[in-house]
């Protein structure tokens, strides 16, 4: 039978799926499934700040969103594909964050919208997660403050780009990648170090502030009464 | 220009109140001082804060009855923490800022909860914010910053900008919390929101209808 396959060349050398090469099947069904992706995503709007206004403008009738298949706001994170997170958030929020993350069904992707999701921003002070990419993985980086509605389309047509490459047997990486690693820089600790010079940056101060880092799990601190 | 601090003014543009409040309680009025123009501070002793506000609250020819803020000023350098109580007199139209100054090292002073309850949260954030701890409130918990935050109090001035720890640090514990960090457990129990915690101690003290309101 399978010599058979071999020999009449219709290309499903290896099984429908192939065998590391792309086959016949393969392409048509990515193809098909990532067309009727990229022109359905649906967002996930997590507004916390003056971004969110920018956001709300872009789903608004005068930039219209729903052209590019953005047809519907998810404001249930179980309904979702895109995390738009637009405006800064405070680590109060990150655990929120982080559970709406992983509440959305997979495949799903995440946009970090404006300076202070992507870096912090302005606002490098206690209370602040500087980079939405140190509590989840993010796929694009819109900067701007806030960024125009021009801007965030652009940013969900990147997705819309990033999803017309992906394939089926690739999502497996994508399925079962842990936010705790992809927050990780790929550069090793002592090439940041060497990088961010003599005084440290917003994320690696150590050498400034000869700040403390207490190892072992954060226990609550005894209620007051 | 004039001078934006203006101490111990005397006669024309005095404020109605501040006079009767020296006649009331003498020593305890430690000095008086109009900033900003028209704005009229008056420091008092930290140990009668309930007694004085409450005299102003309810001596009928005063009437202090709303209170608009309750927050704190730290001014760096070991300097004392002011604790501050704007009042408004409705029905007289005054406005009327009261300071307490409270030394770095022994932050306490009484909770003014019996007296308006708009002070319960606001107390909390100068907890918060600065450490003050206020004798007799009904539930003195973090407000703004997590439960579980151990870096400090971040509106003091000895408190560094970006907190105590690493940020790697931080964002671990951040991931580690969860929501039952932030009620108490008699609230879980209960299943009612936190701020339903109320002070009963004494009979004229809110009571538990009053949670309705």
């Amino acid at each position: 039978m399978s010599d058979d396959l071999k020999t009449s060349g219709s290309g499903l050398v290896g099984g429908l799926f192939g065998t590391g090469t792309p086959t016949f099947l393969t392409t048509k069904v990515d193809f098909v499934v990532n067309w009727a992706r990229r022109n359905s995503l649906w967002p996930m709007p997590f507004g916390t700040a003056c971004c969110a206004i920018e956001m709300m403008a872009s789903a608004a009738s005068d930039q219209d969103l729903a052209r590019f298949g953005m047809e519907r706001m998810a404001f249930s994170p179980r309904q979702a594909d895109v995390l738009i997170c637009a405006g800064r958030v405070p680590y109060k929020l990150a655990p929120v964050l982080r559970r709406i993350w992983d509440q959305m069904p997979q495949p799903k992707w995440c946009v970090s919208m404006g300076a202070c999701a992507s870096s912090g921003g302005v606002f490098d002070v206690y209370s602040m997660v500087q980079g939405i990419d140190t509590i989840i993985p993010v796929d694009v980086y819109v900067p701007g403050c806030p960024p125009r509605p021009e801007g965030l389309i652009y940013g969900l047509m990147m997705i819309q780009e990033k999803v017309r490459g992906e394939s089926l047997t690739r999502h497996a990486e994508h399925r079962f990648e842990d936010p705790d690693q992809a927050g990780r820089p790929e550069a090793d600790d002592e090439e940041v170090r060497a990088l961010s010079g003599p005084f440290g940056n917003s994320t690696r101060q150590e050498e400034s502030a000869g700040l403390v880092s207490e190892g072992g799990p954060a226990t609550p601190r005894p209620l007051i009464p | 220009m004039t001078e934006l601090v203006q101490s111990e003014p005397e006669g024309v543009g005095a404020h109605p109140t501040v006079p009767a409040l020296r006649e009331a309680f003498g020593d305890s009025i430690l000095r008086h001082e109009v900033v900003a123009g028209d704005e009229h501070v008056v420091f008092v002793e930290p140990l009668r804060i309930v007694e004085i506000l409450r005299w102003l609250k309810e001596t009928p020819a005063h009437l202090y009855d709303f209170l608009s803020d309750v927050t704190a000023v730290d001014y760096g350098g070991g300097r004392p923490i002011q604790v501050v109580y704007q009042l408004y007199s409705i029905q007289h139209r005054w406005a009327l800022r009261i300071k307490a100054e409270l030394p770095i090292s022994e932050l306490e002073i009484d909770s003014v909860v019996p007296l308006w309850d708009a002070a319960n949260w606001l107390e909390r954030e100068v907890f918060d914010m600065f450490g003050v701890t206020f004798r007799g409130h009904p539930d003195l918990r973090r407000i703004l910053m997590p439960e579980t935050y151990a870096e400090g109090h971040p509106l003091r001035k000895d408190f560094p900008l970006r907190g105590r720890f690493t940020r790697a640090e931080q964002t671990r514990r951040a991931l580690s919390r969860e929501p039952k960090d932030y009620y108490i457990p008699a609230d879980l129990e209960a299943g009612g929101e936190p701020q339903l915690v109320r002070w009963q101690e004494t009979p004229e003290g809110p009571s538990e209808e009053s949670n309705d309101r």
